[in-house]
């Protein structure tokens, strides 16, 4: 036990850099988790009315739940890169007689360590985050003025509690498919995932009709089933494109690496895809449901209710972090996919390939992707957005224009084909002999 | 960009330049029938006291259509000497021409353009790529380089390889040798003037070795390319027209039709010879 906290202890401090992208996560995950808990905390705090409680303790639970999926999913994304990174390191270790159990604790105890780093760096942030919170709900009349806001207990230990956990938890995860040894078959547990959230989706934008266009919580089923459609179809898009591939009119000496090299890859292409189509069906959905909510709220003449006022507040503050969240997973499986080819890419080169036609076709295969969650993020947040609107007003369509559209489609492309193109040129930088000798 | 002083290299692809044995010092040779020369090339590696000199003013010419074997203890600079003469590493002096064109210092996208018209490579690691097919591999580089591609040409090739069968198979599924005998494929298609093997039998048991060796000798006497070869193996070597010694960066002797066990005996007292010289 002694040894391999030593061993993970000197892994962090020698290597910090490596770590990055998970102290991201844990620091954004857990300054989200605290800044909003701090709600939970202020509105126990004696003397605050039972409105501005009610407001509080909503906005905490809900934004604290994604949180924690969140930061669950952000760590274990940024933790299955960093373990395949060192799958070098891993196997000498192996090699050199560390157990499957001595490994797993020296991945689990660097995740820990960094996770708790991350966690307490995020403490003095989400103080006046929540200050700043506490001041919106004020000034939107929400909570009453006289509430003060409390850090307390709650906030600090679900923050350090869940970003240590959802860690230890991604890591022991990721660290199990490293050193299993052999290829556990994901086929049966991946269609099951597929057909389970295509199903509920559909359940829950069913669930919607049967609303009415009056009630409080018409605006979950359809985010809910934009959510579960977007990664049950984020799943499906391998198989679809690999279908699709072959009748994609690239020839090119780019292009034709392009479309084969995709073809091949599909497989590992789930785990860019899904947060990317993740966030273009939710940003999408939320943006244009709320802003059906609000015109209708206009049309009827009335002024917004504390209530209206939360679930706006709340929607916009969900589509804000999923949005940074989906973007850490987003250039991060992207970074780790192409670093990883490192020794590809020198191959081509070797067989001919100029760095402009290299970078030409990580380019054609970032748009390949990009459009593919366009296509899926879009449609799943149609779903949402149409029977939303269906049940809420007169119409099929929101009287919003595509600018908002445009604009998160704008985010998605940047993210994907900057991530792709940045990371392929550092790459592509080496000469390619000893691109192809490193990873030999 | 790059000058070209030769003619056309497409004119010697019919293997009618057949001077198999013609050895590979070939001084005498003129300009036209050179496929490779190298002028005073050097590469030092690292800076001030732990540079290590791993070329040192090496100048040699090689014959088209011809077959040498380049050997010398490790660390003699025969890795290097590969990948300056292929360009893939920028010598700090000297000049190499290829079939009669200069290779300049430009962008890595010009010595790339110059590479993929003039070179062929065999590395020990096969360096295929995973994700295309065994046919897919082959006209790679005619894609890359935006040549058209002779669909039958290219399955005569591999059929040539024995590999004919196997149009559809990805590297994975071929064992070490039939992989190699893809990357000879390769090199072929696109009718280079030189092809570089990088321990081309390093990972190969004998039976395979040796059949990538005769298909290397065949590039040579059917084909008419030029095949230059590091090895560290003396068997690899007695396959060749010649070899050339390297020691310490240097150019150290030559043999011409060499055996297995002089090659060996000759690499035996390589050190003696450059001690006694020094």
């Amino acid at each position: 036990m002694f040894t391999m906290f030593t061993l993970a202890m000197r892994s962090v401090r020698q290597r910090p850099g490596r770590f990055a992208a998970t102290l991201l996560s844990a620091f954004l995950g857990a300054a989200i988790i605290m800044t909003f808990n701090s709600m939970h905390d202020t509105a126990g705090a004696p003397g605050v009315d039972s409105v501005s409680a009610n407001t509080l303790s909503t906005a905490a639970g809900v934004v604290g739940g994604y949180g924690t999926l969140l930061v669950f999913f952000a760590v274990a994304s940024t933790l299955t890169v960093n373990v395949r990174q060192r799958s070098a390191e891993i196997e000498l270790l192996r090699c050199s007689g560390a157990t499957p159990a001595q490994l797993k604790r020296m991945v689990v105890g660097e995740a820990v360590a960094v996770a708790l780093v991350g966690a307490l760096l995020a403490v003095g942030p989400a103080m006046l985050g929540g200050r700043v919170l506490l001041d919106v709900f004020q000034d939107s009349g929400q909570v009453a003025e006289s509430v003060d806001h409390t850090f307390g207990p709650i906030a600090l230990f679900s923050g350090l509690d869940i970003t240590v956990l959802a860690a230890a938890g991604a890591a022991f995860l990721a660290v199990r498919r490293a050193t299993s040894g052999r290829r556990r078959s994901r086929g049966r547990g991946r269609t099951f995932l597929v057909r389970g959230s295509l199903a509920l989706g559909g359940l829950a934008i069913c669930i919607t009709f049967v609303l009415s266009s009056t009630d409080a919580a018409l605006m979950a089923p359809p985010a809910y089933g934009a959510i579960l459609l977007s990664v049950g179809l984020a799943l499906l898009s391998p198989g679809l494109l690999r279908s699709l591939l072959g009748r994609l009119p690239l020839r090119g000496p780019s292009g034709y690496p392009a479309v084969h090299g995709l073809r091949a890859r599909t497989a590992e292409l789930a785990g860019v895809m899904v947060p990317l189509t993740l966030f273009i069906g939710m940003a999408t959905a939320t943006l244009y449901m709320q802003g059906v909510e609000n015109d209708a709220i206009d049309a009827a003449g009335v002024p917004k209710s504390v209530d209206a006022k939360n679930l706006e507040t709340l929607n916009l503050t969900v589509v804000g972090i999923i949005v940074v969240f989906s973007c850490i997973m987003l250039v991060n499986s992207l970074y780790a996919a192409t670093t990883y080819r490192r020794r590809e890419f020198g191959q081509q080169r070797l067989a001919g390939a100029t760095p402009g036609q290299v970078l030409g076709m990580v380019g054609i295969e970032s748009l390949v992707l990009t459009v593919t969650g366009v296509v899926l993020g879009t449609g799943a947040a149609l779903a949402g957005i149409v029977s939303f609107t269906t049940v809420r007003t007169d119409s099929v369509l929101p009287d919003r224009g595509l600018g908002i559209w445009l604009g998160v489609v704008a985010v998605a492309v940047a993210a994907t084909m900057g991530t792709s193109l940045v990371t392929a040129w550092r790459v592509v930088r080496t000469p390619a002999i000893s691109a192809v000798a490193l990873a030999a | 960009m790059f000058r070209r002083t030769g003619t056309d290299r497409r004119t010697h692809s019919k293997g009618d330049h057949g001077k198999g044995a013609h050895g590979a010092g070939g001084h005498g040779a003129g300009a036209a029938d050179v496929a490779l020369r190298l002028v005073k090339v050097s590469k030092t590696y690292g800076s001030d006291d732990s540079a290590v000199t791993a070329l040192d003013e090496v100048t040699l010419s090689l014959a088209r259509g011809t077959f040498t074997a380049v050997m010398g203890p490790s660390g003699s600079g025969k890795s290097t000497l590969l990948q300056c003469a292929a360009g893939l590493d920028r010598p700090d002096s000297g000049i190499v021409t290829v079939d009669g064109a200069e290779m300049t210092g430009g962008t890595e996208a010009e010595l790339t353009k110059f590479r993929r018209n003039r070179i062929g490579f065999v590395f020990q690691q096969y360096n295929l790529l995973d994700t295309l097919t065994v046919a897919q591999n082959t006209v790679l580089p005619l894609k890359l380089a935006r040549r058209r591609v002779n669909r039958d040409r290219v399955r005569e090739t591999l059929t040539a390889v024995g590999l004919g069968d196997r149009l559809g198979h990805r590297p994975d599924q071929l064992s070490g040798g039939q992989r190699q005998r893809v990357a000879i494929a390769r090199a072929l298609v696109t009718e280079p003037s030189v092809i570089f093997a990088d321990e081309p039998t390093g990972a190969l048991d004998t039976r395979s070795a040796r059949d990538v060796l005769r298909l290397l000798q065949d590039a040579v006497r059917v084909h008419g390319r030029t095949v230059v070869m590091v090895t560290h193996d003396p068997v690899a070597a007695s396959y060749a027209d010649a070899v050339l010694f390297l020691a310490d960066g240097r150019l150290a002797g030559e043999m011409r039709r060499p055996t297995v066990d002089a090659v060996a005996e000759r690499l035996a007292h390589l050190g003696d010879d450059v001690m006694a010289g020094a």
